[in-house]
């Protein structure tokens, strides 16, 4: 039986097309808690949100073309919550203006016989890591401060260990396709956080 | 020089000679001369016997250079010094003497200062007088520099301090130049698209030379011009329905809140600002609610003003009234709305209910486990994987907006002031009850005295209810007594009973209700209804058979009906025939 067909067309998560508006950065172990501070001050006025997720990175591999990926990820403080499979598109080419990435997004909660699910469907996975760390959240946007670790042995989330010696800092918005406002709250919360941490516009095709 | 006549010089020789000693009364002694061979004696010695007779020859050549005057005499010199000093001495005497004759020679005097020694004091004195004074200006003016810099920095401090404290209430930011700051509610969870920026300015319309007046306050805030002023969201709720005309004119307003004491203006005009837009987002949010929610009565929404119907012949109005201060405050009918007409309970619950909306945004069950997740609820997230169908989709969803909730609590507060009929208010020591009708009583601690008196209070309003009852079904109130002096005692309170007759005074029910005996109700039947009638002769006519006559007790226990109230109803209804 030859592989399914990849599909290239853009892919569409029901009626409404979610774009995803992101900025990444990064801060070093040592400055993590005066960041964390910051956030706390300029984010909601909320008990700060801890996390621990395990992710898996499934890809497809068709004969043509680039494989396609879906990420699927679960809560390893909240073992009953669901998963969470998503896809993440190509990067808009818009104008050089716009400050932030934005790319097609769509996000599934999925019961948790999701890899198995994925297996059948003919997805291998890739690679697989967690994540820890904090969650803030201003409005819409939302800061993810995390951590990843490399798992060892596959399939056990006890043993890891830190990738590096600093922490991924994501702030994003899920919108609608068409609102651009976004990218300028996105980037006056940047110029806030600015001595701190750069939350900047990388284009992940640039680092392959 | 030796034409003029012989000058004679007289001198004399001194007596130099070293002085020994001088003794103690002044008297000099004086070393004495050397005699003749003394003094050969050192010369002698200064001759060096060995030198002349080798150098003889060499040295007799230089000398015989010089040529020995025989007649050399040792005042010679003394004779050429004196002889030179007379030829001065006439010389100037010559000149002198031609002088003064003033003929042949003149004097010419050396350019001298022409002034005066004492314009010359003045002169420098005065130099100097502005040398000093320059200095003490220089030091003057430094002084002030230093003085006016001193203010201008106890000015900035102050601006600085003013501004900490306010950075300690209010959320502050730079932008630019510029300081801004936040007053809306969105940091703590409302989602009401309002900016809510305010800007910060130094105050510096200030003369240093005045008197810095009390208020003054180097900082002063700007707020959004149309939060400007105050405002509060009016509920009250009305019998007769408003004429349509009077629709959306509320614009009443109350005193201004009193100004705490060392509350800063800014913090007044912020706090006033906040509310503004917090009453702006609780009415924004009931329009909302009011024209999206299918009711059997239709809301309506007219300018600042909602207005339902809870109950018909109830009108219940919410509406916002915002003063600006500036304009003068129309009043739309001061006569038809009385200052206790707002209800001041449910503005506070609508804030506390918008709160709680806010709250709920800002929860922790919003937030995503895994991260990578979208905000929203955790059980909403199920609705995926558990395949939710709609009605449990729902049934998640927020089931009550504010609209609806604010409508029960007005519609409980009118069905609790219709029928109230005592408050209790409790105190430290005892207990005061105030009776509806203006009777106040005071209780003791000892819960045994309030049952009782509840007691007895629940036997009086069955009997004040078969009384209402009456009046509603059209029977007539024959005799009616709170304290009845007749029949058992009892022992807390007193019984109370009435009397009521049918429309057609055919039939009378007696109710006698007391805390202890309970309830007794009797029913008057007319004559000719009664069973064991004693026939008389005093009453020939056929007439007075429709007179009532005696009395059935009714077992109250075995009557249908669900209360008191029920019972009477039905039995007041079963008495009176229809026609």
């Amino acid at each position: 039986m030859e592989a399914p067909p990849v599909t290239v067309m853009p892919v569409t998560g029901g009626t409404i097309n979610m774009m995803e508006y992101l900025l990444q950065g990064s801060v070093l172990d040592q400055s993590l808690e005066s960041l964390l501070h910051r956030l706390r001050g300029l984010c909601d006025n909320m008990e700060p949100e801890s996390f621990a997720d395990h992710e898996l990175v499934y890809l497809l591999k068709g004969q043509q073309g680039n494989p396609f990926m879906l990420r699927a990820r679960r809560s390893l403080l909240h073992p009953t919550a669901p998963w969470h499979l998503r896809y993440l598109g190509q990067p808009e080419v818009g104008d050089k203006s716009r400050h932030a990435l934005v790319r097609n997004c769509v996000d599934v909660a999925a019961s948790h016989s999701l890899p198995d699910f994925l297996n059948e469907m003919g997805f291998r996975m890739d690679h697989e890591f967690v994540a820890k760390g904090q969650v803030f959240r201003k409005g819409a946007m939302k800061v993810v401060v995390s951590k990843l670790l490399r798992v060892l042995a596959s399939g056990n989330t006890e043993n890891t260990e830190p990738m590096s010696l600093s922490y991924l800092v994501e702030l994003s918005i899920l919108a609608p396709a068409g609102q651009d406002t976004m990218s300028e709250d996105m980037r006056s919360f940047a110029e806030q956080l600015k001595p701190l941490v750069h939350l900047e516009k990388i284009d992940p095709k640039r680092l392959m | 020089m030796s034409g003029g006549p012989a000058v004679r010089v007289s001198m004399e020789s001194q007596c130099e000679r070293q002085v020994q000693e001088v003794s103690l009364d002044g008297l000099e002694t004086y070393v004495p001369p050397l005699s003749m061979s003394q003094n050969l004696a050192k010369l002698a010695q200064r001759i060096d016997f060995d030198q002349s007779s080798d150098s003889e020859q060499e040295s007799r050549e230089p000398w015989s250079a010089l040529k020995f005057q025989p007649s050399l005499w040792p005042w010679d010199s003394v004779r050429n010094n004196l002889r030179s000093a007379l030829t001065e001495m006439c010389v100037l005497h010559d000149v002198l003497s031609v002088l003064k004759d003033k003929k042949y020679m003149a004097l010419d005097p050396v350019s001298q200062d022409p002034s005066t020694p004492q314009v010359f004091q003045l002169i420098s004195k005065k130099k100097s007088l502005a040398t000093a004074a320059q200095l003490l200006l220089k030091g003057a003016e430094k002084l002030t520099k230093s003085l006016a810099e001193n203010q201008e920095q106890r000015r900035q401090r102050d601006f600085n301090s003013e501004l900490l404290r306010l950075r300690s209430q209010w959320k502050l930011r730079k932008v630019g130049h510029k300081i801004l700051g936040d007053l809306s509610y969105r940091s703590a969870g409302s989602l009401f698209p309002h900016h809510g920026t305010f800007e910060v300015i130094k105050n510096t319309d200030i003369d240093l030379d005045k008197k810095v007046p009390d208020n003054y306050c180097p900082l002063n805030v700007q707020i959004p011009s149309d939060l400007e002023g105050s405002a509060y969201i009016k509920v009250s709720i009305q019998k007769q329905s408003a004429d349509i005309g009077d629709l959306g004119t509320v614009s009443l307003f109350r005193r201004q809140p009193k100004a705490k004491p060392g509350s800063q203006m800014w913090h007044l005009k912020l706090e006033a600002a906040q509310n503004v837009l917090l009453c702006k987002e609780i009415f924004a949010q009931l329009s909302r609610e009011a024209v999206q929610i299918k009711s059997q009565i239709p809301h309506i929404v007219v300018k600042n003003q909602i207005i339902s119907q809870p109950f018909p012949g109830l009108q219940l109005s919410i509406s916002l009234c915002h003063s600006t201060g500036e304009k003068k405050i129309q009043r739309a009918s001061p006569d038809k709305s009385k200052p206790d007409d707002h209800l001041y309970v449910l503005e506070h619950n609508l804030h506390q209910l918008i709160r709680e909306f806010h709250k709920q945004t800002l929860s922790s069950v919003v937030m995503p486990h895994p991260a990578s997740s979208p905000f929203g609820h955790k059980r909403l997230r199920l609705a995926g994987p558990m395949a939710y169908d709609k009605a449990e989709i729902s049934s998640l969803q927020q089931s009550e907006g504010l609209l609806e909730k604010i409508i029960k609590q007005a519609k409980h507060i009118f069905l609790r002031s219709r029928s109230i009929q005592l408050q209790l208010n409790i105190g430290v020591e005892q207990i005061r009850v105030v009776h509806r009708d203006g009777r106040v009583i005071t209780l003791s601690h000892q819960e045994q005295e309030l049952q009782d008196f509840l007691l007895s209070q629940m036997s009086q309003h069955q009997v004040h209810a078969v009384q209402q009852l009456a009046k509603v079904m059209g029977w007539h109130v024959l005799s009616f007594s709170n304290h009845v002096g007749l029949g058992p005692i009892e022992s807390i309170g007193n019984a109370s009973a009435i009397t009521v007759a049918s429309p057609s005074g055919e039939h009378a029910i007696s109710v006698r209700n007391g805390p202890e005996s309970g309830c007794k109700v009797l029913v008057q039947f007319p004559r000719s209804q009664a069973k064991e009638l004693l026939k008389s002769d005093v009453l020939q006519e056929g007439r007075w058979t429709h007179l009532r006559g005696p009395y059935r007790e009714v077992h109250w226990g075995r009557m249908e009906g669900r209360n008191f109230v029920y019972k009477m109803e039905l039995l007041m209804a079963a008495l009176t025939p229809c026609p």
